[in-house]
Parts: C-alpha cells; structure tokens; sequence
C-alpha cells in the first residue's frame, strides 16, 4: 500500500512524514521546505506501507516546479491512498484541495493539523459533522506535538472514494435538520 | 467606499468585492475571494508588496496583483 | 465528477458555514510582533539587525574554534608529527598527501603550517575539519533557528522591492540563503520559483555570487579583514547582472504572491534534528571532494600542468585582472577546490586590493563540482546557458573591479 501526504505548503506534511517514518525530513516554519519528494516506510497492522512526503501544493492546477512534482506524484500512484492534510486555521482552502482530490476519485482521510494555531485565532471545527457531510475520516491532530497521529493511522483503512453528489447532497441535509431542530426549538 | 487593495491605507478594513479574472485563482488559494473581510496591514516602500489578513491568515502580495483587487472599505 | 472552480468554492463556502465557527479575532502578542517585523519603519531596521547579529555570531564562533583550538592542533601537532613519521620526503607522495613544501627554491624545505603544506592529510583534513566545520554548524544552527520561528517569509517581504528589480521576488531569500550554507540545496530550492526565466536567473547568480559555508569559512580565516570588500563586490555583482539577466532573459517574472505563518515557538529536538541532518549532508558531500579535489591539484602541480597554464595565462591575470603572476596556479586550481585555492591565495604576497581581486575571482569562478552536478540535473540547456553567463561576468566583472581599483588608484 502506498500513501500520499498532501496539502498546501507548511501545514506540516513533513512533520507527519517524520513522527509516521521515523525519519529526519527537514521542517520548518516557511511555506516550500519540500520541493522534491521523500518516501518512507511503516508498519499498519503487519503491513508494510510506504509513505511520500509530497511537496505543498495550492491545487492540482500546479503553479510552479514544486508543484509540478507534487500533482504528477499523485498522478503517477492511481492505487494511492491520500492523507490530505489541512492547516485548521485556514480549513476552507485546505478542503479546495482535498475537495479536487476527491473529484479524482483517490480514498482519502483528512487531518486538521494545527488545531492549537486555529484555537488561538477562536476558529472552532466541528470535525465530527465534517466527517459526516464529507463521507470520510476527520482527525484533529497537532502534529509537532504528536496529538493525533495513532488516530489518524487507525482510521486509515476507513478512507474511501467518495462520491461528490454524495457530499452536495449531505451539506445540504444537514443544514435542513439543522433549521428543522432550530424550528422544532422555538416552536 | 470602494477601493483597490493597492490604495488601501494602513490599518484599513473591508469586503472584497471584486477580482480580476485572471487573478481569481490564484489568490483564492490564499484565502482571498469575493465577500471575505480583509484588513490591509502594511506596504512596503517603492512599489513593494501588500501585507494583508484574511480570517486570521497573513498573506504578502505584489502590487500589482493587489491593484486587481477591488475592496469595499468599511473602516 | 468535477465540479468547476467556482462550484467547488460554493460547496465549500457551504461546508464551512455548517462545521466552523469564526470567533471575535483577537490580537495576541504574536501578532503583534508579527506586524512589527513586516512593517518597513520597524521591519527593516529589526531585518539589519538580525542580520547582522547572524554575521558576527558567526564570525566569533567559528574563529574561536578553528583559530583558538583547529589551528594549533592541526600547526603545532598533527603537521609536525606527520611531516615526521610519513616516509618518502620529498617525494611526489609526500608532496601530494602531506607536504609539497618549498620545492621551488630548489631545497626542500618544510611547510609551518597546513594552509601552506598543501597535503591531503594536512591542508585537505585541517580545510575540512578546522575550518568548514565550525562555520558550517554555527551557520545551520542560526538558520534552523530562523527558518523555524518563521523568520523567513517576513524576510521575503522586506526584500521584495530589490529582488524584483533583478527578475526574482522575495520568496528568492530562500535559495540565496540556503546557498550561503551549501549552493547544492539552494540550487534545489529555485523550485519555488513560478517561470523558467526566474529559475534560470536565481540558479545563475547563486552559482556565481553566492559564497558557501565552505569558502566563506576560509575567507573569514585567512582574510578576514578583507571580508566586507569581497562581500560588498559579490552582492554588488548579484544585483547589477541580476538585473542585467532579468533584461536579456525572455520569460515573465511574475510577482510575489506568499503566505506569512504566524510565529512559532522552536522545537529544540527538531532544530537539533536538522542541523544535524544538514551538517552531515554536507560532510558526505564536502569531505571526498575537498580530498580528492587537493589530491587531484597536488598531482597537477607536481606533472607542472598547473605551472603550465599559468605561465600561458599570467598575462590575462596580470594585465587585465591586475593581480600578480603568483595567483595564477591558485587561480587555475579554484576550478576544483576554491576553499584550497582561498588558503593558497592567502600565502602569497600581494597588496590588499591585488587580494580582494583574486578571491572575489575565486568566487565567481566556476562552480564546485557538487553544484554543477545539481545544475545538470535541473536541466543541461539551463547548465549551459549559466556557464555562458559565467564565462562572460568572471571576464568583465574581473576586469571592472581591476578598473575601479585604478580609479580608486589602490590597484
């Protein structure tokens, strides 16, 4: 099996890749430290997975030779699963990319990195319902903490394709029930 | 009011309103679409980019890209 | 099913709305400091600052252990005992692996220290060991820290301005200082850069101008009067055919379009990680090339291929490069080892602009064998085009700076 770590730049990819390897990949706190990328290896329950730290990318439409490297990484590895991880403080444009990937049909799992920077900024996510609109697992991680991680591996083997109707339609329902409970409470 | 982004002063708030097409793309990766709030923080000196947030998250911008940027400045 | 960008934002804007809840924004201290350090009025002046905190930091760090302990081990102990107990002085092995000596004044005569043996063992070790290395882990330590607060991206910003003039934009901050610890990671680094013409610009001007930890390390060691000359020439040189590339270069240089994270406290664990990481990275690339770059100039000495070609070339460097005759061979053996040739250039005599003149030539020489094997990897018409440039800036830019120390009447 073979996993993708994906997201925009300095949301962390890198961090997963080393507390998930073991490996030293280098991280720091400015957006294109990876430009090329790096696999690795761990165990899942017996299994040997290989993991690529995939340089950030703002969207599948690739803007510069970093990117290049990263939307052909993911085009090249049709039978990939992707970690897509998402700055929580900035979650709208992490779900832009994570949203394309699902379009193209790879399984998919999203980690909401950094909930301790969106917690300073008063950003609260609802990652349960999240979970339900989109059809896939959501995990909470803080990953240069290491909070998070073993969650997000256990679910792991829940990421599936998704089917993009499927997710108008659940954003659409839950703000019906949403309004009908409210209704329901005032009445 | 209506202004560019480029002709923003410091510390000026307000709704985009508009983004030259060519642009939408990029800048929407960075959080900056129409009907979000934004707060101009700084320019730098001689033509030098735009520092502005948006929803809590910093971004830097040529002049240039900012001068397609259309802002409904409230304060 | 693909939905069309603006039906993707739609979606979003809708999810967003039923899962995130944006609470008052309040201002921390982060912030605040944050702004300080973008806004030009404080931002530039703090930008000084830290910069030049970096450089004396560096400066009194290295030169503490390479002078303070890696000269007197390497001088007093390791020359003598090996110029004792290695058979066959005098020889063509002894002069290639620990001293070459004073051949030319027909008696052989020992080296007194390892910047004049020119061993592989001495020079090429002590090169290596006393000098690369402290400069090398002091200048990743300081860069882990800033990388890691988030220093960087501020940085870009207030650079911007400049770096636009030249073709590039802020975020090329980035390449040119990974290149100032190693140009083989900053070569990789001009990925981040959006058009060819940027990448082509930045790959040029750090192959040129852009010293490493390497050659900085021995500059500040045999010449460190002479440092803030050789650096102002170089900088100079980057912006003045920066800006010269920009407009010969077809292509676009499109403009600055960056995320600015907020600050973060650095994990001491990862900084350790990762000065680590880059301090080995670099001695598994630098250490065999640093001895089999001296071996390989030791061998040309000694089959007189690098007098040969100094002879044949010493009235370029005399009359249009202004330096003496004696540079020559140094000159000619930058090609392969520029540190060496650094070390080399320091034990001749000559007046202090004659010197400035010879090691910011060293500089801009060719690129080390390591970078030119990235470059080629980054595409070989590219790899061409730099050389061609380089060819042309080594000749005038050498010869402009022998003009304006005729001006300055100090040449």
């Amino acid at each position: 099996m073979k996993i993708l770590l994906m997201g925009h730049p300095n949301v962390g990819k890198s961090v997963f890749f080393n507390r998930l390897t073991g490996a030293n990949v280098t991280e720091s706190n400015y957006p294109g430290t990876t430009v090329d990328y790096t696999k690795g290896w761990m165990k899942i329950e017996g299994e040997d997975v290989e993991i690529v730290d995939v340089p950030g990318t703002f969207s599948l439409d690739p803007k510069d030779k970093a990117e290049e490297v990263a939307v052909a990484m993911l085009h090249e590895s049709r039978d990939a699963k992707v970690i897509a991880v998402i700055d929580a403080s900035k979650i709208e444009r992490g779900l832009y990319l994570a949203m394309e990937i699902i379009e193209e049909g790879y399984p998919i799992v999203i980690a909401l990195n950094m909930r301790d920077v969106a917690e300073d900024k008063n950003i609260v996510i609802d990652a349960d319902r999240l979970e339900r609109i989109l059809g896939i697992p959501v995990v909470s991680t803080v990953a240069i903490a290491g909070e998070g991680i073993k969650e997000l591996v256990s679910r792991l083997k829940e990421a599936k394709p998704v089917n993009v109707d499927d997710i108008i339609a659940n954003a659409a329902n839950t703000s019906d029930t949403e309004s009908a409970a409210d209704a329901g409470g005032a009445a | 009011m209506k202004k560019k982004l480029s002709e923003m002063d410091y510390a000026e708030q307000g709704t985009v309103t508009g983004i030259e097409k060519d642009l939408q793309k990029r800048v929407a990766g960075m959080g900056i679409r129409v009907g979000k709030k934004l707060r101009m923080v700084t320019r730098q000196p001689i033509k030098g980019p735009v520092d502005v947030v948006v929803e809590g998250a910093e971004t830097s911008l040529g002049l240039d890209m900012a001068g397609k940027i259309v802002v409904e400045v409230t304060k | 099913m693909k939905l069309s960008t603006g039906e993707r934002w739609d979606l979003i804007d809708k999810i967003s709305k039923e899962t995130v809840t944006f609470g008052a924004y309040k201002h921390t201290l982060k912030d605040a400091i944050g702004e300080l350090t973008v806004k030009p009025m404080t931002g530039i002046p703090v930008a000084i600052a830290i910069m030049y905190g970096f450089w004396s930091v560096f400066g009194s760090f290295a030169g503490f252990f390479t002078d303070g302990f890696f000269v007197r081990l390497f001088d007093a102990y390791w020359l003598p005992w090996l110029q004792e107990v290695f058979p066959g002085q005098g020889g063509w092995i002894y002069a290639i692996m620990v001293d070459a000596g004073g051949i030319e004044s027909g008696e052989f005569v020992l080296s007194s220290n390892c910047l004049e043996s020119f061993g592989v063992l001495t020079s090429g070790l002590f090169v290596a060991i006393g000098v690369v290395l402290p400069a090398i882990i002091i200048f990743y330590l300081m860069l882990a820290l800033l990388e890691d607060i988030g220093y960087m991206p501020r940085l870009a910003v207030l650079l911007d301005t400049v770096l636009h003039r030249v073709g590039l934009h802020g975020y090329a901050i980035v390449p040119t200082i990974l290149s100032l610890g190693c140009n083989v990671p900053g070569v990789t680094a001009t990925r981040i850069l959006e058009t060819k013409k940027q990448r082509f610009i930045m790959m040029t001007l750090l192959a040129i101008f852009i010293p490493c930890g390497a050659q900085i390390g021995i500059m500040q060691d045999v010449v460190p009067d002479l440092m803030g000359w050789i650096l102002l020439y170089l900088i100079i040189g980057y912006f003045v055919f920066g800006y010269i590339l920009n407009k010969i270069v077809p292509g676009k240089a499109p403009e600055f379009l960056i995320d600015v994270p907020p600050y973060r406290r650095p994990l001491l664990s990862n900084i350790g990680k990762k000065v680590g990481g880059r301090v080995k990275g670099f001695f598994v690339v630098a250490i065999p090339f640093v001895l089999l770059g001296c071996a390989i100039v030791g061998v040309l000495y000694q089959l007189g291929v690098i007098r040969f070609l100094g002879d044949a070339l010493a009235p370029v460097f005399v009359g249009w490069f202004g330096v003496p005759k004696e540079t020559a061979g140094p000159l000619i053996a930058a090609f392969l080892r520029k540190d060496l040739a650094v070390a080399q250039l320091s034990a001749i005599t000559m007046t202090p602009y004659q010197m400035i003149t010879a090691v910011v030539l060293v500089s801009i020489y060719f690129p080390c064998v390591a970078t030119f094997a990235m470059m080629l990897k980054e595409g070989w018409k590219e790899l061409l085009g730099a050389l061609a440039v380089l060819s042309v800036v080594v000749f005038t830019y050498g010869g402009l700076i022998h003009l304006i120390g005729i001006l300055l009447g100090v040449a």
